[in-house]
This record gives C-alpha cells, structure tokens and sequence, in this order.
C-alpha cells in the first residue's frame, strides 16, 4: 500500500476558522464548535463539514482575567456563551456583561499578538 | 465500612517518600525524582535489586527543555538493574496514572515489584516558558481565545457562588482551611496560616477568583513501591495499606462543550468506578484528597463524587465538616493550594500523604483519627480526565 491510497485531508482537527463559525454536520444538520473527526450527534465523517455563523447566543457565566498568558491582553474579558446546541467560550469586548445576557459576536481584533488573522469579539445585542 | 468492600487489586503500598515541595528547587529534576525513589525504596526496605517495574511520571520536560528518556536515566541511576522501565504524561494527572500503570503490571502479574515516581521541576523555565506550556493544555480554540486553567476555574467560581447563593467567603474557606493544614508539613510548599480575609484580599487572577484560590508553581518528587499484598513482607515487616481500588475516565476536552459549567464527568464517571470497584460508597471514606487546583474545584470534585449533594460542599466546609477534626477531612496535607503543585508528583504525593495517614505514623497535629479508608482525585487539565484511588489500612 502507498501514501497515495490514504490521501490527507484537513479535516476539521487541521481547520483553522473565524471565531464566530460553528461546524455543520453535513449528514443531520448537528452543530458543534470544538473540531471534531465525526460529528457528535450522529457519527457522520466531519471532513467535509461546512462552517456556519453564529448569531445571537446567552451568557452562562463570566470572568475577567488578570493574569494571562504571554501575547494576550489583560485583562482578558471571557464568556461562556450558548448558542442553541453549541456553547462556547470567547473574548467578550468589555467586562460589562452577566448571566443571561444576549451577545452576538462583532468587530474585528487581534485575539493574541503575533497572530495574522484578526477575529470578532463578544458584544451585548441591544434589545431596545 | 461497608461490608462489601474489597481489596480488589491485591496491591499493597510497601514505602512512600517525597521530597520537600519548593518554589525554586535548587537540585535538578532527576535528582528530585531519585530523592523520593531511595526515600521510598529505604521505607519498604527494598532492594533497588529487586525491582522490576519502573513508572516515572512527568508533564512538562519536553515543555522546559528538561530532556527525553528520563524513565531510562532514573532506572540507571537507581540501579535497578534490568527491571522494565517507562515515561508517564497526563498533564496535571501524571502521579495518579503512572500509580495506577505499577498497580495494573502487579495486578497482571507482569511485576512482583514495582517503584513509582513522579517528579516535577516548574522553575526549570522562566515564568513565561511555564504558563505558556500550561496554557496549550486547553483546546486550540480555547488558547486562541487566550482562555487558561486559571479562566475555567474563574467561569466555574462564578456560576457555582450565583447558583448556589453562596458567599464568596466559602471559596476563602477553603483556601484557609488547606493552609492551616499545610503548617505542621514539613513537605509543604506554603507552610502559613492564613484567614478567609487574607483570601478575600488577595490580587485578582480570574475573577471572582483570586491568588489564594490557586495553587502555586512548584518543584519536587514524590514516589511508591508497589507489592503483591500479603500480610507480611519477606522481610517482616508489617503489611502497608492496600490499594482497594483504581479506576479513571475523560471528560470533554473542550470545557464549553460541557452541558452544565458546573458538571465535570471524568470526576463522577471516576469516582463511580472506584467506588464499585472497592465495593464502598462515599460515606465510607475517613480522609479524602481532592484535586483542589482552584478553590472551586474541591467544592465541585466534592459534590461530583457524592460526598456532599449538589450546592452544599461550601455549607459543609464553612461549617467544618473537611477540617481536619471534621467528619470528612479532605486534604490534611494542605491539598495542592498550599502543599504545592509539581504536575508530575501531584496525584503521587497524594497517595503519600493518605498512606501516612493511613498507617497512623504522623503527629497528632497532622492526623486524621483512625483512619481506615481513604479516597484520592487527581485531575488532569480543568477534568479532561480525572483518576481516582481508594487505599485501605
């Protein structure tokens, strides 16, 4: 047998994508945000899984970190947000939000120094 | 006790020994690890002729630049002239799983003997080498977010005091209780009372979290030999505890994966199979050490295991129940907040100290009052996997 029969794909452990993209279960529709070799729901390869933007989530719970590792900002506002069946945990803006609060990700910013690629941060969604 | 209980592995341990847990060690890691190993070897008064399994356990040398082959490097030094010799990594939980690989081989019947170290040296890089190696212990999406062990156990604080109701003194409680424990060890990295104010006042790392909530950055050694259980070694010398049972689960690797923040399965699925497999319940334990990484973590390990329903560990620990002089004493060496925490020695430095206790050879300033049966929980990352041991005298 030759490398040529087992070709390397980038399956989604090798993808790097936008902060605010869930993976789609191209077989049952699942959605999952941690990278996955098959989705979690109904065991379907996840190679090919399609990316999907997040919209409009809850806030389960929040810290503000002042210690953090090295090329990241401090204090790092972080949030452990759901998103119908995906949860999550990002960089919010500001350390202005709670428990319950709707966020949708926005803006653009370099999540740690050094990095090329810029990504969108947690913001409030002004319900008024 | 209960009746069913078991010595399910028929693995005793002979000898323990550790070296002291420090900031800044001045010996190099291989001379720690061999400090505990003699210190173990000299207490079971055995051989290093006689071993013939060699389980060393260490997280972070590739990390820090410390080498490769270090199993090989120890089983040279030690002279333990060809005996079976291996390396093992489970981040934060390396100690208990390279304790659990020396059970399973005399549990197999591959080894008659078997010596477990585990060793650490954190100050072997600067600061920054050290929390950048610890920080690529969460997932790749997490990093990229900067999130670090020290945000997990802030987002958990946080929902388990807003949960419960709970005041943010019973995070404190623990920090306080763990230290005052700490003070008569003479291998504790933090040998200072300190109060729940101290706690309280203490700098910021993740709120609602601060530094006395976290364990430290240490350096340091700890070690066991394992024999086949009999009532008496060749020797003569009187039997050690036995190991009642061992038994380990993973957990998500992602923490936001995890339907309740304040849920970590590797800890019950854990803590469930070693309780099956000693053939006791929680109430059974006399002396317990919980992965107390984060202050919030022994309360939430403490629930997960069933020895408190849910919400009510901080009600227990304010009212004394994990003290030293409780119904439970939980960490009586000072836990990882204030013993220390070298990742590699951590879950073996737990077995120690239950094995002390066990055999009843501490002072009365330090000992839990006939202790029988003793639980230890060691966690890797914030409950990627979580390896749990039950010892019986």
């Amino acid at each position: 047998m030759t490398g040529s029969d087992h070709p390397v794909t980038d399956g989604p452990a090798d993808r790097d994508v936008p902060a605010d993209r869930a993976f789609v279960c191209d077989d049952c529709g699942h959605r999952w945000y941690y990278d996955r070799r098959r989705c979690p729901a109904c065991g379907h390869g996840a190679e090919s899984a399609a990316t999907v933007r997040l919209e409009t989530g809850a806030v389960v719970a929040t810290t503000t970190v002042e210690t953090t590792p090295p090329d990241v900002r401090a204090p790092n506002h972080l949030a452990l947000v759901r998103f119908d069946e995906v949860q999550l945990i990002a960089q919010a803006a500001d350390g202005d939000l709670s428990p319950g609060d709707r966020v949708r990700f926005d803006g653009s910013h370099r999540l740690r120094d050094g990095r090329e690629r810029t990504d969108p941060r947690l913001v409030a969604v002004d319900d008024s | 006790m209960a009746s069913s209980a078991t010595d399910s592995t028929g693995v005793r341990v002979a000898g323990v020994g550790m070296t002291p847990f420090e900031s800044d060690s001045e010996r190099a890691l291989a001379d720690l690890a061999a400090t505990a190993a003699e210190g173990a070897l000299a207490d079971a008064a055995i051989d290093p002729g006689d071993v013939d399994a060699l389980h060393f356990g260490n997280a972070l040398a590739e990390a820090l630049d410390e080498g490769a082959g270090l199993a090989n490097a120890l089983a040279a030094a030690l002279g333990l002239d060809g005996a079976s010799a291996d390396r093992i990594e489970n981040t934060s939980a390396t100690g208990a799983s390279a304790f659990h690989r020396g059970v399973d081989r005399i549990e197999k019947g591959d080894a008659d003997t078997a010596l477990v170290v585990g060793a650490e040296k954190m100050s072997a890089g600067d600061t920054r080498d050290v929390t950048e190696a610890i920080s690529r212990l969460v997932h790749r999406r997490e990093y990229a977010q900067g999130v670090t062990l020290p945000s997990f156990g802030g987002l958990a604080a946080g929902a388990y005091l807003d949960r419960h109701d709970a005041p943010r003194e019973a995070l404190a409680a623990v920090a306080a209780k763990n230290h005052a424990n700490a003070v008569d060890n003479p291998v504790a990295q933090f040998r200072k009372s300190i109060d729940v104010e101290d706690a309280l006042d203490s700098p910021v790392v993740a709120a609602p979290l601060r530094l006395y909530d976290c364990c430290p950055m240490s350096d340091g050694a700890a070690a066991v030999v394992l024999t086949r259980a009999t009532d008496e070694d060749d020797a003569g010398h009187p039997a050690g505890p036995r190991v009642a049972g061992t038994a380990s689960a993973t957990g998500t690797h992602a923490v936001a994966e995890r339907p309740d923040p304040l849920s970590i399965d590797s800890v019950r699925t854990a803590g469930e199979r070693v309780f099956d497999s000693a053939g006791i319940a929680p109430d059974d334990v006399d002396v317990a050490c919980i992965h107390d990484a984060f202050t919030v973590l022994e309360l939430i390990e403490l629930e997960e295991l069933g020895f408190y329903d849910p919400g009510t560990a901080w009600e227990a620990t304010l009212d004394g129940d994990t003290a030293l002089d409780g119904d439970l004493p939980v960490n009586p060496g000072g836990g990882l907040k204030a013993r220390g925490h070298p990742l590699g020695a951590t879950g073996l430095s737990q077995i120690v100290e239950l094995v002390w206790q066990l055999r009843g050879d501490l002072p009365e300033s330090r000992r839990v009052n006939d202790a029988e049966t003793a639980f230890a929980i060691n966690v890797a990352g914030f409950g990627n996997n979580s390896v749990c041991t039950v010892l019986r005298a």
